[in-house]
């Protein structure tokens, strides 16, 4: 069981007129094996920067980011490609599908990356698409698709190579209040289904309902942390 | 009150029309100059090869414009002896005549400190000031007097290092003479005068200089008005059926025929190239698009209607069109004078063709406007999100390629229309060859419908390839080309067309060189030894023997001596270069150059005198085949000759005829020789017996002796120079192609940062995206190298047909994989070459802007 720790991080970001953005200036936080932990905050409030050392895209000057254990700040570029290619499941709020490909071609992206057949990655791929509903547009490509299937599309993606972390960046922010909701329950009751720490970025009033924890971030800090809901039944 | 200096067009004010095209040049000013640069050079291609094909024949006629100034009729003689001034003399007092003048025109070299050079040389009279002729009415302005030693123009003094006063030598009819320079014709008063191989002379000093006392060779002709017709009958009534009878300007006519099948090559290129700079141009303002699709969304947010937005949209087009089209014609004219302007010597031999680089207005108009065209066509692609319908904010939603892709069914019906399009040329070339150039354009277009279907093939071929090939850039790769978009298939097209180009036409000049060069060797190789008068690659100059021949033959080594004659003969529409080979010599006509007859019979037929082998396209055209009869225009009358063999044209376009030099010596009323072969002893080497030759022929500075080695490679190196101008119009539209791709490729990769940089957060590496990308644009570029190879191989083969069928050149086919393979290799070379490192740079995408679309 994996579980996401933050200790203490700083990341600061030189902006115009010589002044600095502490988009993260100490943040502690721990994300556990199903647990899916919100964060809140307006723009520029240090929500991205977050995630992309979770997701070890960036290194912090302070602290240290550890997923299993393992600090990924010291990861270099390859291992942290490796790390995101086998550990992390992204799902973003533009899907980021490719054109013209058809939406299981999409979900296999990652697995072609690892070096497996493609008929090997379809194979693997389909399950998920039709657990998403997705199986009889699995041929479809992502201009033939509506907006929350491009969102579920994305999902299978990132899940396609079972990751021992998710991670999503405003997933419901090109979605209607009930495409969005439903996109976030999927998220969640996968997080609980599968025993994955999960940690999603958004604005959506909503989805703190949903979230087994959710925090606002501020100015670099976790100002406050929003009331606690009841952990969710882990499916089983 | 309306405001006439800031109108409003479809509501919006010209000066906002200013406004927003300078704030999109602040804001986007690379991806502007970018678009711009690749119509620049679109049009630069166009233009240079459009002025290089038409240059030739605009020098050539300018110059014979000025030489015959308001003549409308002219009496020339059938060869360069030319005929008796009396007869010169007679025309004057013919009645209609209002004025005439008579000229010497003879071809000579001239040498001076700096080096030789190949002119006519014009002997005139006072008559020519009366016709206007030579821009006689400038000399004046000139600053100097027409009167004495030789007037060169700039070109000419130049090449030979000749200033007025100076002293040149003259080589002419196998004598050397010392002449001093009377001026130095340049600056624009004279026109193409001033840049054509030209020496001019008065008469009087001509006729000595060539040994022609009393001769001339043509008599320019103003009729009075309305007396045209009574003019050219008078004319012919003094020729007496010896002398030719025609418009002043039938030289032009001439010189048309002559470089035809150059000019026809010439213009399928120009076609080709026009279509890649089409295409140049519309890629380059595709790289835009997606900017400008933005550009549109925003605009109709703000509340600008339909037309508003077509507006803006054609006036920036316009703009960046006729700017980036002028800077391509400024560029185009340096192209086109640093590579594409060369004069074929195997021209310059019979005809006074300049080096004057002529441009037409209309050559301007068309470059110009294909880059303006392309520009407006391309800008115009937003359009199609104004569609009735279409959300005002759908390009912000798209997850990108749409209204981009070509259809399943476009697809299909281009392919099938691509095919269709090749069967229909087989077909009409089958049927007429003259149709190959037509052709020639269809397969190009060809080599365009047929790349979507390529496209969706190679995609379709995906889940084979994807479980035989384990790479991660295989889905990714394939995925961008899935699209088929008009970006994907305009850069493979580009590809396409100049492979085709190169290999269809580098093909058949490659037939056309080894052809050529076959009929040489075996037209030198009757003697072992060639005197002539030097830079005459025709042989057609002809010379006083004295006793040359004599001494020659007593020279140690020597077996024995013959006289070879020619000339050049105007017959209608054509100059045709007339061989008359001693029936002594080992062969009459060349072995390989043979299309019916039978060569032993041929040879004896010939040395029997009555006799002739005439080229196919002489033939076709009097409808002679083998044993018929035809008549010849000669200086002894019209002379009767059966056709012996019916022979290609061994590479001079207008054609040859072959004859015995005894029935030349009969009917052209000369024994003087163009040129002596020599044989050697058997043991004598080429290089003791040239030797002994000029040992004999002593101090005649005149003559020269070469091997028929180098006879042979002269006349090589002329066919070849010749084709010179296609070869280095093929080689850039390569290089411009590949660029062109290279460039397009690598602003299309630029824009996808967002997307690799999220490809980098589901896990690739730099390294896997860097190769995704190399994959993607060799498999673009390959499409377009495979359809462009195999229709160029299947060009080349039908342009060898025609070279053959239509023009009666010498041109065996056979396909050259090495040359084949070279291009292939160059235009993906340049193109992966030049995409490395954007490509890498790409890769190197940091995986946060996948954040930032």
């Amino acid at each position: 069981m994996s579980s996401l720790e933050l200790r203490e991080i700083v990341k600061h970001y030189p902006s115009g007129g010589g002044e600095t953005v502490r988009a993260v200036d100490g943040i502690s936080l721990t994300v556990s094996p199903g647990e899916f932990v919100a964060m809140y905050g307006p723009s520029g409030s240090g929500k991205t920067t977050l995630l992309l050392l979770a997701a070890a895209l960036i290194a912090p000057e302070a602290g240290s980011v550890l997923f299993d254990g393992r600090d990924l700040g010291g990861l270099s570029e390859r291992e942290g490609a490796r790390y995101r290619l086998r550990d992390v499941g992204f799902v973003f709020q533009s899907f980021h599908l490719m054109p013209n490909t058809s939406a299981l071609d999409n979900a296999t992206i990652k697995l072609t990356a690892e070096g497996l057949k493609l008929s090997e990655a379809r194979r693997r791929a389909r399950p998920w698409l039709e657990r998403l509903g997705l199986g009889k547009r699995s041929e479809h490509t992502p201009e033939r698709l509506s907006m929350g299937e491009r969102q579920r599309v994305a999902i299978a993606r990132a899940l396609v190579n079972e990751p021992r972390l998710l991670l999503a960046d405003e997933p419901t922010g090109n979605l209607d209040s009930r495409r969005g909701r439903e996109t976030l329950e999927l998220l969640r009751d996968i997080c609980h289904e599968r025993a994955i720490p999960g940690l999603l970025v958004t604005h959506d009033p909503d989805a703190k309902e949903l979230m087994d924890r959710a925090y606002t971030l501020r100015d670099g800090h976790l100002t406050d942390s929003v009331d606690s809901v009841e952990p969710a039944a882990i499916i089983s | 009150m309306r405001n006439l200096f800031n109108p409003r067009i479809c509501g919006v004010r010209t000066s906002m029309l200013f406004y927003l095209y300078w704030r999109r040049l602040r804001s986007h000013l690379a991806q502007e100059l970018l678009a711009g640069s690749g119509i620049a050079v679109a049009v630069a291609l166009v233009f240079g090869v459009l002025v290089a094909n038409t240059s030739l024949t605009s020098s050539a006629g300018a110059l014979i414009q000025q030489v015959i100034g308001s003549a409308r009729l002219q009496l020339t003689a059938r060869s360069e002896a030319g005929f008796e001034q009396q007869r010169a003399a007679m025309v004057q007092h013919l009645p209609g005549v209002r004025s005439s003048a008579a000229i010497l025109r003879e071809n000579v070299s001239i040498a001076g400190p700096r080096g030789a050079k190949a002119v006519q040389i014009l002997g005139v009279t006072a008559g020519i000031v009366d016709l206007g002729s030579l821009d006689t009415k400038n000399f004046g302005a000139g600053g100097f007097r027409f009167s004495e030693g030789l007037i060169l123009p700039a070109v000419v003094a130049g090449a030979i290092g000749a200033e007025p006063g100076s002293l040149v030598t003259l080589l002419a009819a196998g004598s050397a003479h010392r002449v001093r320079v009377g001026a130095v014709l340049s600056g624009s008063l004279f026109g193409a005068l001033t840049s054509s191989p030209v020496a001019i002379a008065l008469l009087g000093v001509a006729q000595h200089l060539m040994g022609l006392r009393g001769r001339v060779t043509q008599v320019l002709v103003q009729p009075r008005p309305g007396s045209d017709q009574l003019v050219a009958g008078e004319l012919r009534r003094i020729a007496g059926g010896r002398l030719d009878v025609a418009p002043a300007d039938n030289e032009l006519r001439l010189l048309d025929q002559a470089i035809k099948p150059n000019s026809q090559s010439t213009e399928l290129f120009s076609a080709i190239s026009v279509m890649v700079g089409f295409l140049l141009a519309l890629n380059a303002m595709l790289l835009t698009m997606p900017e400008r699709r933005r550009f549109v969304a925003d605009l109709r947010i703000q509340g600008y209607d339909r037309r508003q937005v077509l507006l803006l949209l054609s006036f920036q087009a316009l703009v960046l069109g006729v700017v980036a089209s002028l800077v391509g014609v400024a560029l185009g004219d340096v192209l086109s004078s640093a590579f594409f302007h060369r004069v074929p010597t195997y021209l310059t031999a019979a005809f006074p063709i300049g080096a004057k680089q002529i441009v037409h207005a209309k050559t301007v108009l068309a470059a110009f406007g294909c880059g303006v065209i392309a520009t407006v066509l391309a800008s115009l692609t937003p359009a199609f999100d104004l569609r009735e319908g279409k959300a005002v904010d759908a390009v912000f939603r798209e997850s990108g390629g749409r209204g981009e892709t070509i259809s399943g069914s476009a697809t299909r019906t281009l392919g099938i229309t691509g095919m269709t399009s090749i069967a229909v040329v087989t077909a009409l070339v089958l049927i007429a060859p003259g149709l190959t150039i037509v052709g020639g354009v269809a397969l190009a277009l060809s080599t365009l419908l047929l790349i979507p279907a390529m496209f969706a093939g190679i995609a379709r071929a995906l889940p084979w390839m994807g479980d035989h090939i384990r790479s991660s850039a295989l889905v990714v790769a394939v995925s961008e080309l899935r699209a088929t978009s008009m970006r994907a298939v305009a850069l493979a097209g580009i590809a396409g067309l100049a492979v085709y180009g190169s290999i269809a036409i580098g093909g058949a000049r490659g037939d056309l060189i080894r052809g050529i060069d076959r009929a040489t060797a075996q037209y030198f190789g009757t003697a072992d030894i060639w005197v002539g008068t030097g830079g005459d690659i025709f042989n057609v100059n002809r010379f006083e023997p004295g006793r040359t021949a004599a001494v020659i033959a007593r020279a140690p080594g020597v077996a024995s001596v013959r006289s070879y004659q020619g000339g050049l003969l105007d017959v209608g529409t054509r100059r045709l270069w007339i061989r008359a080979r001693s029936p002594r010599d080992p062969a009459m006509v060349e072995a390989s150059q043979l299309l019916h007859g039978d060569l032993t019979r041929t040879n004896r037929l010939l040395r029997q005198g009555g006799w002739a082998a005439v080229s196919s396209a002489f033939a076709d055209e009097r409808h002679l085949h083998v044993g018929e009869a035809f008549s010849l225009p000669t200086p002894s009358g019209t002379a009767t000759f059966k056709t012996a063999a019916i022979m290609t044209n061994s590479g001079w376009p207008p054609g040859t005829i072959t004859i015995d030099s005894n029935d030349y010596s009969h009917y052209w009323q000369t024994v003087d020789p163009s040129a002596l072969e020599v044989s050697l002893r058997p043991g004598v080497s080429a290089a003791a017996g040239r030797r002994a030759v000029m040992a004999a022929v002593g101090d005649r500075p005149g003559l020269s002796v070469r091997t028929s080695g180098e006879r042979d490679r002269q006349s090589e190196a002329s066919a070849r120079q010749g084709l010179e101008t296609l070869a280095e119009i093929s080689t850039l539209l390569l290089i411009a192609a590949g660029l062109a791709v290279a460039s397009a490729l690598s602003a299309a990769v630029w824009q996808r940062r967002a997307r690799l940089a999220s490809l980098k957060i589901q896990g690739y590496d730099s390294r896997q995206l860097w190769r995704a990308l190399l994959l993607e644009s060799a498999i673009t570029v390959g499409v377009g190298c495979a359809i462009g190879g195999v229709i160029g191989i299947y060009g080349h083969a039908l342009a060898g047909r025609w070279l053959t069928l239509t023009t009666g050149f010498p041109a065996p086919f056979a396909v050259a994989p090495t040359q084949v393979a070279l291009t292939l290799t160059l235009i993906t070379a340049v193109a992966l070459v030049v995409i490395a490192i954007p490509g890498f740079a790409a890769a190197r995408v940091p995986a946060r802007a996948g954040f930032q679309d």
